[in-house]
């Protein structure tokens, strides 16, 4: 099912148990790059590889802004542009790095109408081989109808 | 280790808890387009009401907004690209006294962010000009973990506009460990 990108789900379209279509980002040095700089974060760790092995690191790795984003754009690439997200709770496990496709998951876990907007609880995921890259909650509105 | 064990540390950690973690900052730019759509491309997110005008003005927004996981992006502040790894990272020298700070001093200089939690009370909008504070919410207990050992930091930063109104809100957590103590028991 494709749906335009101007189209917006109506609480009535969801229900409890849904799941999100899954999205794989195929992660490179460029998302990584691109994420950080756009996010304005320069830390090392997100542009040098020798930077990140010496610190530990199996490769340079995704920013957590780049991943905040990503998780936004997996939501709303589902919900369409007239959701509007309330809360981005995450917890931070297995780095993102070149090579690694990151698997987006989600599930749609809690849902109230009240008046004209509808609330959503999502539960979502970020894994790759390493394992769960990020894991928490979205919260956000659509319009009821 | 046992719960009884005195911690210095800890106790020392505590006069941080309620504490400015940073000093407030003011955006280095207002919240603006260009900006947006380095983002948008950046992590190709289509959705139209970052960038399509036309299109915004037919939604709840009314107008384009920004990409919500922006928030911080605004506040991050001008880096000095010189001596930035020999920082450990840190855009600027760190001279606010504060729990991280401490922690390295004490031997805790491993870095491992564990939670995020961003929440939007509204959309950005072109013109938003933001005013950030950081504030240590808690330190945890000492905990042996696989890492090491260490205390978990947390804290909130809050984002207002110009006006003082309160657009955003993040609560960040660091685990902030003695890579020696790997695998202590």
């Amino acid at each position: 099912m494709t749906r335009l990108a101007t189209e917006s789900i109506r609480g009535g379209d969801v229900a409890v148990g849904d799941a999100l279509p899954p999205f794989a980002l195929p992660v490179t040095s460029t998302v990584i790059v691109a994420g950080a700089i756009a996010s304005r974060d320069f830390m090392p760790v997100h542009h040098d590889p020798d930077y990140a092995r010496a610190q530990g690191a199996p490769h340079m790795f995704m920013n957590i802004l780049t991943t905040n984003g990503y998780v936004a754009r997996f939501v709303t690439d589902w919900a369409g542009p007239e959701a509007m997200l309330k809360k981005i709770a995450i917890r931070l496990g297995a780095p993102a790095i070149p090579g690694q496709a990151l698997h987006f998951s989600g599930e749609v876990k809690q849902k109230s109408i009240e008046g004209d907007e509808c609330l959503l609880e999502l539960a979502v995921a970020a894994s790759n081989e390493l394992g769960e890259h990020a894991s928490g909650t979205v919260m956000l509105t659509v319009p009821a109808r | 280790m046992s719960a009884e064990e005195a911690d210095p540390v800890r106790e020392k950690l505590e006069a941080y808890v309620g504490q400015s973690i940073s000093p407030p900052v003011i955006s280095p730019d207002p919240v603006n387009v260009p900006m947006i759509r380095h983002w948008v491309d950046a992590l190709d997110d289509r959705n139209p009401v970052y960038l399509d005008e036309e299109f915004a003005r037919t939604t709840r927004f009314g107008g384009v907004v920004a990409p919500p996981a922006m928030l911080q992006a605004w506040s991050m502040p001008r880096p000095k690209i010189e001596g930035i790894a020999e920082r450990g990272g840190a855009p600027n020298e760190m001279s606010h006294d504060n729990p991280i700070v401490a922690l390295d001093e004490e031997g805790y200089v491993g870095t491992l962010a564990t939670n995020s939690e961003l929440e939007f009370m509204r959309y950005l909008r072109p013109g938003d000009h933001l005013h950030t504070r950081s504030e240590c919410e808690s330190i945890s207990p000492r905990k042996q973990t696989s890492l090491g050992k260490g205390y978990f930091v947390t804290w909130i930063t809050t984002y207002t506009t110009g006006d003082g109104e309160l657009v955003g809100r993040q609560l960040f957590r660091v685990f902030k460990f003695d890579p020696s103590t790997m695998g202590a028991a």
